[in-house]
């Protein structure tokens, strides 16, 4: 099993769930998150006053699925959140050890 | 009514009792009835086990301290006991004790009991306030009268007699205490029928005061010695009653002592209330409907009668003078006051003067003028609603300080919904969700809270506005379209015009409101779903919304409103979203000429602003000739460096050239000021390529007295450090450029071609462009060169413009994607605008050669390496 972290676009959630609902990825967790990286912070200056935004809001998907669906995964998210443009962010594949439904105690793939 | 007969002994039984309190409940008793009822069956039980086990004679008592004391006894309410003993027989007490609460810990409940004598009991209840408290209302059950008599009067002596204002103290601190601890936002969704503002603590403090206070002992009295009017005591006790049911139903349905109405348990308490699901709007939000209106009442109720307890003990300080505010409305004491209640029935203009002088003074109405407000609201009728005196002072309300206050007052008296009949479909209406914490009505006079915050927060933004009545209106209005299911913002729009009409309205501000309202949730939405660098969609925006001002209004609205919803819809990050978009749609409107005359009116404002601020920043000494600097270049630069561009200028000679550089967060800073002369960009642009710097930016401009003030933001094109750069050679150079004693263009020449080894270019090269407008600016031609970006392309383009005799007054420098779109403001030779199109075309021509032809003679170049 792999957890799948995507930082994306935050106007790109909508189509990324709908991508990964599409190879029947429901559950996922979502949190806002900020960040830094090629795609700076940012000083504006409008009508004289100084706007600083010292970080770039972004979205986080957590995805945990099995290994052999990890390729299709990321290509669907890739396509979905892709505007070729700096800042649409990065997607990270980490091991999972365990899965353990809360509710029933269910493990593994049962418990995705 | 049909009676079940419930044996006693069930009642006690955990489980049994809990099948008997809801099959009451399924007979429809479930108000008082059933609290007296369960009580009734306790007493019972009690009387009961205490004759089996108790001697006859006057040792003992058995006493109801508390709810069980008023014989309000819940489903899982703590079963609150006091055994009174004479010392004497003290030697008893162990078994009867046994006795007596064995059984009833058995059976489950919870028995909270006290083993006391008299003495004692009157020592505890000195120091444990809430002991005290539950003693007004101990009853007796059983056992010897004497000495229940004994310590009710020992009490009284005590805590009662001479003790009044004591005791009014205790209950407003302990008011105080539970309405910062519950005024927080759990509570405000999951309400806490108990403790919350508007609960069962609030009724029993009120009728503990009137015991204490005025020796009343219910509602009645209260009502008969002119302290709640008829209609203010049918009010209250329907709302009493009511939440008396939810509490009872709230314990059975919650198997266990809870008072919140918790989110989970809110759905089933609605279907057990009778309410059903309807295409507007679910059962859960009208019964929350009918919880908040009622809570809403005892809040009312009582906070006018504590008012008035408070008045009637008031300190004995010598009367303050009364001060007439205008014919009818006083003040007193720092409260606004009719000066007789009844002028408000022949007078009803003085409904809004009364509000209007409390925004005005800062002083809060007198609780008989809320009264008399309350009780008067059907003369509130079209005439009032339709005069202009009254919108006006209504509008005039809205812009005052503080009109957060005067609003809740207005909505607390019932004022603002007769006033604006549209209010109603929103009162105490809840929206079922985690976001929206407050009731719609709520919601909406915290967005006014907010918007009066903004006003300080956000100056700047605020700046732009000249209709702060209209901002704070639509602030007040924007949700009045809810509870008639979906598209509330449209319907809203609809509403505020008729609003907007009703009150005398001119057209240009009702066009304002209705756009507002009906686009409320426009910026907060495109900020989360919309592609913030989409320039074409930005760019419908800027359409769409018309004028920098109508996006500050916006912008501003949808702040207020995110953060009066609650905590998990406002916070930085969708704050940084929401400004981003803000700014990209500003810049493009200020940019393009979408609405001239209003974009320069506000322009005007923030430049005016600026010189305020510029002026209040510098020693009182410095006289600043203000007629020095043009608008866009106040508007350009923060205040702060303004100032320090004016002190810069002070020491700077008539052949002095300042250089200054510095470290930003990503990209180094540079700052040139001399005197302005032919040709002095090409040299700064010059020695900046010969340095390896890219331009990142630049902001050129020339002060009236022919100061060059050029703001410069470069990078290293070699990827060298900050302190790798050679800055003192730079400076020095610079020097030597600006006084005609350096080769520019071999040593330019030489070091450029290296540079340029980038293999993409040709494949990425854009095709170079070249326009001269005369109409975007009213003094200057105005050139863009579109070009690639390549490092000393500003060198060439701008000693082209330099070959030409062309003064460059100012500029704009920025980089998009890979092409660099550069602006200068310009005049010929002869300081005119450039109208020849013979020149024109000639210009135009030499710009573009320039940039392609340093191109070519770099490629030759590189071949020849």
């Amino acid at each position: 099993m792999k957890k799948i972290e995507a930082i994306i676009k935050p106007f790109k959630l909508d189509d990324v769930k709908e991508a990964l609902n599409d190879i029947g990825i429901k559950g996922m967790t979502v949190s806002e998150v900020k960040g830094y990286g090629r795609q700076k912070g940012h000083k504006e200056i409008y009508r004289g006053a100084e706007y600083i935004v010292d970080f770039i809001p972004k979205v986080k998907l957590e995805i945990i699925v099995e290994a052999s669906q990890v390729d299709e995964v990321i290509e669907k998210i890739r396509n979905a959140a892709n505007t070729g443009k700096i800042g649409d962010g990065k997607i990270f594949v980490l091991p999972v050890e365990e899965v353990i439904r809360v509710r029933t105690g269910e493990k593994g793939r049962e418990a995705i | 009514m049909v009676q079940t007969v419930i044996d006693s002994q069930d009642f006690t039984g955990l489980r049994a009792r809990r099948q008997a309190l809801d099959a009451y409940w399924q007979q429809g008793i479930s108000g008082y009835t059933l609290l007296h009822k369960h009580s009734d069956f306790i007493d019972h039980h009690l009387a009961c086990s205490f004759e089996k086990s108790v001697p006859a004679g006057d040792g003992f008592a058995l006493v109801a301290i508390g709810g069980y004391g008023r014989q309000e006894l819940y489903p899982f309410s703590d079963i609150d006991l006091l055994l009174l003993y004479d010392p004497a027989q003290k030697d008893e007490l162990d078994s009867l004790a046994e006795a007596i609460l064995y059984p009833l810990w058995d059976t489950g409940l919870e028995v909270g009991h006290a083993v006391r004598t008299v003495d004692e009991c009157i020592v505890d209840a000195d120091e444990d306030f809430f002991f005290r408290v539950a003693m007004l209302d101990a009853r007796l059950i059983a056992g010897s009268s004497s000495l229940f008599g004994k310590l009710t009067e020992m009490y009284k002596t005590a805590y009662i007699e001479g003790k009044r204002r004591g005791f009014l103290d205790d209950m407003l601190a302990q008011r105080t205490n539970r309405k910062t601890q519950y005024a927080r936002h759990t509570y405000l969704l999951e309400p806490q029928i108990k403790e919350s503002g508007g609960g069962f603590r609030d009724i029993q403090s009120m009728v503990w005061t009137a015991q204490v206070v005025f020796g009343l002992k219910d509602l009645v009295s209260l009502q008969k010695a002119g302290l709640l009017s008829q209609e203010e005591l049918n009010r209250f006790e329907q709302a009493q009653d009511y939440l008396i049911r939810i509490r009872n139903r709230l314990h059975y349905v919650s198997g266990r002592k809870n008072d919140q109405l918790f989110f989970d348990h809110q759905e089933e308490m609605a279907e057990a209330f009778g309410f059903i699901n309807e295409k507007e709007m679910l059962a859960v939000e009208h019964f929350m409907r009918e919880v908040y209106t009622h809570m809403q009442t005892v809040s009312v109720t009582t906070d006018l009668f504590f008012e008035h307890v408070e008045e009637v003990l008031g300190s004995d300080e010598t009367p303050k003078a009364v001060k007439v505010l205008e014919p009818g409305i006083e003040v007193r004491y720092g409260k606004i006051r009719l000066a007789n209640t009844e002028l408000i029935k022949s007078e009803p203009k003085l409904f809004m003067r009364l509000f209007y002088q409390s925004a005005t003074t800062g002083n809060p109405l007198h609780f008989r003028t809320r009264k008399a407000i309350t009780a008067n609201l059907h003369l509130v009728d079209d005439k009032l609603r339709h005069s202009r005196r009254s919108s006006k002072l209504f509008l005039a309300i809205l812009v005052t300080p503080h009109p957060f206050r005067v609003l809740e007052e207005m909505l607390d008296t019932g004022f603002l919904t007769s006033y604006i009949p549209e209010f109603a479909e929103v009162e105490s209406l809840a929206q079922h969700d985690v976001y929206h914490i407050f009731t719609v009505d709520r919601h909406l006079v915290q967005t006014i809270n907010e918007l009066e915050k903004l006003r300080e927060e956000e100056s700047n933004i605020y700046a732009a506005v000249s209709v702060p009545h209209i901002l704070f209106l639509a602030g007040l209005l924007h949700d009045v379209g809810k509870g008639l299911g979906h598209g509330h913002a449209e319907r809203g729009a609809d509403l505020v015009r008729r609003i907007a009409e009703r009150m005398g309205f001119e057209k240009k501000d009702i066009g304002i409101l209705e756009f507002l309202v009906g686009n409320h949730l426009f910026l907060s939405d495109t900020a989360l779903r919309r592609d913030l660098e989409d320039e074409e969609f930005l760019m419908r925006c800027a359409t769409k919304i018309h004028s920098p001002e109508w996006l500050a209004l916006l912008y501003l609205l949808t702040i207020a409103d995110a953060r009066a919803t609650g905590p998990t819809v406002w916070n930085d990050w969708k704050g940084a979203l929401l400004l981003e978009l803000y700014l990209k749609i500003a810049l493009l409107l200020d940019s393009k000429d979408l609405s001239g005359h209003e974009q320069a009116r506000s322009a005007e404002l923030g430049a005016q602003w600026i010189r305020e601020k510029v002026a209040g920043l510098l020693p009182a000494v410095n006289k600043i000739n203000f007629d020095l600097f043009s608008d866009d270049y106040l508007l350009s630069f923060p205040p702060e460096v303004i100032v320090q561009h004016i002190t810069h200028a002070k020491n700077l000679g008539k052949q002095d050239v300042l250089f200054l550089h510095e470290q930003s967060r990503e990209s180094w800073s540079i700052l040139v000021m001399s005197k302005d002369r032919p040709g002095l960009l090409t040299r700064i642009f010059g020695i900046l390529a010969l340095h390896n710097l890219n331009v990142l930016a630049a902001k050129i401009f020339t002060w009236a007295d022919g100061t060059a003030v050029d703001a410069i933001e470069v990078s290293s094109a070699i990827s060298e450090t900050y302190d790798g750069q050679d800055w003192a050679v730079m400076e020095n150079e610079l020097h030597l450029a600006i006084k005609q004693r350096l080769g520019l263009e071999h040593r330019l020449s030489r070091k450029l071609a290296p540079l340029r080894s980038n293999p993409q270019g040709a494949q990425k090269r854009l095709a170079a462009r070249a326009t001269i407008d005369n109409q975007a600016s009213e003094h200057y031609s105005v050139i863009e060169v579109f070009s690639e970006d390549r490092i000393g392309v500003l060198y060439d383009i701008t000693k082209a413009l330099s070959d030409f005799g062309i003064n460059i007054y100012r500029a704009w420098i920025g980089s998009k994607a890979d092409q660099v779109v550069d602006v200068f403001y310009v005049l010929d030779y002869d300081g005119k605008k450039i109208e020849d199109p013979v020149f024109k075309n000639e210009l135009q021509q030499g710009l573009l050669y320039a940039v392609s032809n340093a191109k070519r003679k770099m490629e030759g170049n590189r071949n020849k390496n």
